[in-house]
């Protein structure tokens, strides 16, 4: 099983942003999206003829054979004009085809390669099913191998962005007998016209509405082996490199978000007028949007490492970008709706279909809940040090770098403490796991935007970094050091507060 | 390690509350990740509930290696004896 290795392709991304960029102001209006529940076909066919959907497909078959940075770069720029174009390609190009293109034979890469990078072919991804959603080890879908060696697939998908508009679907389905193992898991490639496959109606969601999202209905789907994608039964390894893709491309699209409702925030403060002065003469107006900034420069310069870590880093490292930069991009839209005041709230200004479109990006591609406990795990049981940033960066950045430093010791701390104090018992302690993952989150946001300040050596930079410092130091502080008060825990488990009888 | 233990049949109860799985169908050979489902956090806390059943002191940095029902067991069956000498 190989991975292909991320190609180096800044070179390109710029002048390809610029040339989304002409096309989205030209093409895309997001409102009119929104109201139509779908993406016209010409703002489609326009990102083909940009070569947009091959981009991080092979050049042998017609893609541009770009890597993961480059891909977030583009993603985050069409976000900045709406979000569901955004996740259209951003689902094609992670968990749309990078299975598919990691794991692939050269059969399956010659059968659907050219026309998902020619766009004729859209990708989907499904995994969640209407019992299962982060839980990926509780599959109902079967693949069960017949007697000539094909695989009948029955079972139901839910939630599947580009359901409607796919050619091509890649399943996980459990695999039970397949590979040697009684249990195994196996990811399979679904084509639109197979007889058995019924693509559901499109759901009514909150926001992405211009996105396809349907369920998909498996009847005795019959499936050549050679629908098989990467090793039978043994689906683990490639879907946590897919869903590390999916997920730093879904962070890459908050980026974009945020940026758009920065945009709108500073043409409101500049011409806004309270109390005979603009409202970016005020202090506490001039507070709030440097914090929002500094929250949107920490998720780009996350994003930013993340898309270019190599494939063991991204696999850990890219549950904390998607962690902070939905739970971010979430509070910048809810911050630039405040600073608009009542038109914040009125649907021209273009604030509240933002807000709709970027609430689900806490609960898909993995529930931050869950992934926060993940995240918590994963710090209890790491065995690399993390590198100081005292030292390696300029002294013009030493004092911000002592107070990262700072911050990261302080989680610390409270890592050894749980592993003294509870010892293998801690992972039987949520809040705590939860808590940690938390701060992880903002040490993470910390130190990428450190070092890219660094980099940068732009004045305004630096303060963004020294900003985002401080606010998580408070944050951390607050996560690690004010955990829910005993007492409002007992009372909230307590018997005496109506809950829903628990079946099993 | 003798097969169907006391130890293997609590480690293969308490697998089987984690996982939709019945006890029947776990064998000391299967993994806790790859073959019964389990993902990270779920294998950890098995290893926990373990250690609190058993009343055992395990580290986390014990656990490290343990990936198999057959290496759990091990791990319990081991700090069960260094719990009776002290």
């Amino acid at each position: 099983m190989s991975v292909l290795p991320h190609v180096p392709t800044d070179e390109v991304a710029g002048p390809l942003c610029a040339e989304v960029t002409r096309f989205a102001a030209r093409s895309i209006d997001a409102r009119a999206i929104d109201r139509a529940g779908a993406i016209p076909a010409g703002v489609l066919g326009g990102l083909a003829e940009l070569g947009l959907f091959g981009l991080t497909l092979p050049a042998a078959h017609g893609g541009a054979g770009c890597g993961l940075l480059t891909a977030c770069q583009v993603v985050a720029e069409l976000a900045r004009f709406d979000r569901s174009v955004a996740v259209t390609l951003g689902l094609h190009l992670g968990l749309g085809t990078r299975g598919l293109v990691a794991f692939g034979t050269s059969e399956q890469h010659e059968r659907y390669l050219p026309s998902l990078a020619a766009g004729e072919r859209l990708a989907a991804f499904a995994t969640t099913e209407p019992q299962a959603g982060s839980d990926l080890s509780n599959l109902a879908t079967r693949a069960l191998e017949a007697a000539d060696g094909s695989l009948v697939v029955n079972g139901r998908k839910v939630f599947v962005t580009n359901g409607g508009l796919a050619g091509l679907y890649t399943l996980a389905v459990a695999t039970p007998g397949l590979g040697g193992r009684e249990r195994g898991q196996s990811l399979v490639l679904v084509e639109r016209g197979d007889a058995g496959l019924t693509v559901e109606a499109e759901e009514c969601k909150l926001g992405l509405k211009g996105s396809s999202t349907t369920g998909l209905v498996l009847e005795d789907v019959r499936l050549p082996s050679s629908r098989l994608l990467g090793e039978p039964g043994w689906a683990a390894k490639g879907l946590a490199h897919i869903l590390s893709w999916g997920r730093t491309l879904m962070s890459a699209g908050c980026v974009g978000t945020a940026r758009a409702a920065l945009d709108k925030v500073h043409g409101q403060v500049a011409h806004r007028r309270q109390f005979g002065k603009p409202l970016a003469a005020l202090e506490v107006v001039r507070e709030q949007v440097a914090l929002l900034e500094a929250l949107t420069f920490g998720m780009a310069a996350l994003v930013d490492e993340v898309a270019r870590a190599d494939d063991e880093a991204l696999l850990g490292r890219s549950l904390a970008a998607k962690v902070y930069s939905s739970e971010s991009a979430w509070r910048v839209v809810d911050g630039a709706i405040q600073l608009h005041g009542g038109l914040g709230f009125i649907e021209d200004t273009g604030l509240a279909v933002m807000l709709r479109d970027v609430r689900v990006t806490r609960i898909f591609e993995g529930a931050n809940d869950v992934l926060l406990s993940h995240l918590g795990a994963g710090e209890l049981t790491r065995t690399k040090e993390r590198a100081p940033l005292t030292g390696a960066v300029g002294l013009p950045l030493a004092g911000l770098a002592t107070k990262a430093d700072a911050l990261a010791a302080q989680v610390e701390a409270r890592r050894q403490e749980l592993l003294a104090r509870y010892k293998v018992g801690v992972f039987r302690q949520p809040r705590w796991m939860h808590q940690l993952g938390g701060a992880c989150c903002w040490r993470e946001a910390v130190d990428a935007a450190v070092r890219r300040a660094a980099v940068s050596a732009r004045p305004e930079d630096v303060a963004r970094a020294s900003l985002l410092t401080l606010r998580a130091s408070a944050e951390v502080s607050r996560l690690l050091e004010e955990p829910a008060p005993r007492d409002l825990v007992e009372v909230a488990l307590s018997d005496t507060l109506p809950f829903p009888e628990v079946r099993p | 390690m003798s097969p169907d233990t006391s130890v293997e049949r609590r480690v293969i109860h308490i697998i089987s509350q984690l996982v939709p799985v019945k006890p029947e169908a776990i064998k000391p050979h299967h993994r806790l990740r790859e073959d019964l489902g389990m993902d990270s956090v779920a294998s950890m806390e098995l290893l926990s509930m373990l250690a609190e059943e058993l009343e055992l002191d395990v580290g986390v940095e014990d656990v490290a290696d343990v990936h198999t029902v057959a290496a759990t067991v091990a791990l319990a069956e081991a700090f069960l004896a260094k719990k009776k000498v002290a």
